[in-house]
């Protein structure tokens, strides 16, 4: 079967900047005035330092008596933490967690499509990217110093639809990677 | 890209203290009520990146203000006070303006992709670098620091 990963598109030894794994959140808002929805995204991570895709990966090991050893991984559960997540003008996602925060409906919490995007793989127009339905999306606290800081952690769900990405934006255009 | 010291000047030109009297950029031959802009460099290693690819930075600048001075004791009747008090007095003022421009979120144009965070003076009081006594009238040299933090999204990922 011929190979089909996609080599990372850097010179030899160079390494890839943090900003080249981007996520971005899509959830469907209500339109006002309207009966409407309308579906909104977001690219993630303004203002934060840090921030990494945790798998927590469940594994179980066990060694036979010649002492090999074997590890089974039963599943991952990944997360994604953003602190700080700070209130900003303009950002949707900030204003519909917070709307959610106040009215406690936590069941709306559960209904976003994240896109892992990896620029770093693929080429302009088609950057490789994995879609995950059914994630939540919870906030842990809301305060802060000078600024309102409202860290919140992305849970993936694994339900997961490979493709590619034609831009990094709001307006960006999944494409379902073709399986023959 | 947008010239951030012509945006600097461009915005100090509405000060009071400043737009009526002569400014300067870096140079200088003082006179008496003569204010000069003078720039500094910011260590790149105080620059918070972000994970988008934006950074924050920092742009800071004094203004340096000349006043002439007086040897004179303090008159001590109430009321009364002396030209070098005055003159404290009105770069204060200077001071002032730049904190109530920061207030009310009113700040020099550097362009779409540097979105300004905040900007402030280093001191709540103008500093007083000394007294140059070789020209005349004596000329006391008064300073604010201004430091600006503003959102640097050139190199951000959407906009790369």
């Amino acid at each position: 079967m011929a190979s089909t990963i996609k080599q990372i598109n850097l010179k030899p030894g160079q390494r890839a900047e943090r900003k080249l794994l981007v996520t971005v959140a899509e959830w469907e808002e209500p339109i006002s005035g309207t009966t409407g929805v309308e579906t909104v995204r977001e690219v993630m991570g303004v203002r934060t330092e840090d921030s990494a895709i945790e798998y927590n990966p469940d594994i179980q090991e066990s060694t036979d008596i010649l002492g090999n050893n074997y590890t089974d991984v039963n599943k991952t559960q990944p997360s994604q933490g953003f602190d700080p997540f700070l209130i900003l003008g303009g950002s949707r996602l900030g204003a519909f967690l917070n709307d959610i925060r106040r009215r406690n409906a936590l069941s709306e919490l559960q209904a976003f499509t994240m896109y892992i995007i990896t620029v770093f793989v693929g080429s302009e127009g088609q950057y490789e990217a994995e879609k995950h339905v059914d994630c939540s999306i919870t906030y842990d606290s809301i305060g802060g110093d000078a600024n309102v800081n409202f860290p919140i952690t992305v849970h993936y769900s694994n339900k997961i639809t490979t493709g590619t990405v034609d831009k990094i934006g709001a307006d960006l255009q999944f494409t379902p990677d073709v399986t023959i | 890209m947008v010239d951030k010291n012509q945006a600097i000047i461009d915005f100090l030109l509405d000060c009071p203290q400043i737009a009526y009297n002569p400014l300067f950029f870096n140079a200088i031959k003082a006179k008496d009520n003569d204010k000069q802009i003078v720039t500094q460099s910011d260590d790149v290693t105080l620059d918070e990146k972000y994970i988008d690819g934006s950074v924050m930075k920092r742009f800071t600048f004094t203004i340096i203000d000349f006043r002439s001075v007086v040897y004179q004791p303090l008159p001590k009747v109430a009321g009364y006070t002396s030209e070098n008090v005055q003159e404290m007095f009105d770069v204060q003022g200077m001071l002032d303006w730049v904190n109530e421009q920061a207030e009310n979120e009113n700040y020099p144009d550097f362009g779409t992709n540097c979105l300004i965070d905040s900007m402030k003076t280093t001191s709540n009081t103008p500093n007083l670098n000394g007294v140059d006594t070789s020209v005349t009238p004596a000329l006391a040299k008064y300073s604010i620091s201004i430091q600006i933090e503003y959102l640097d999204t050139n190199k951000a990922v959407w906009n790369s």
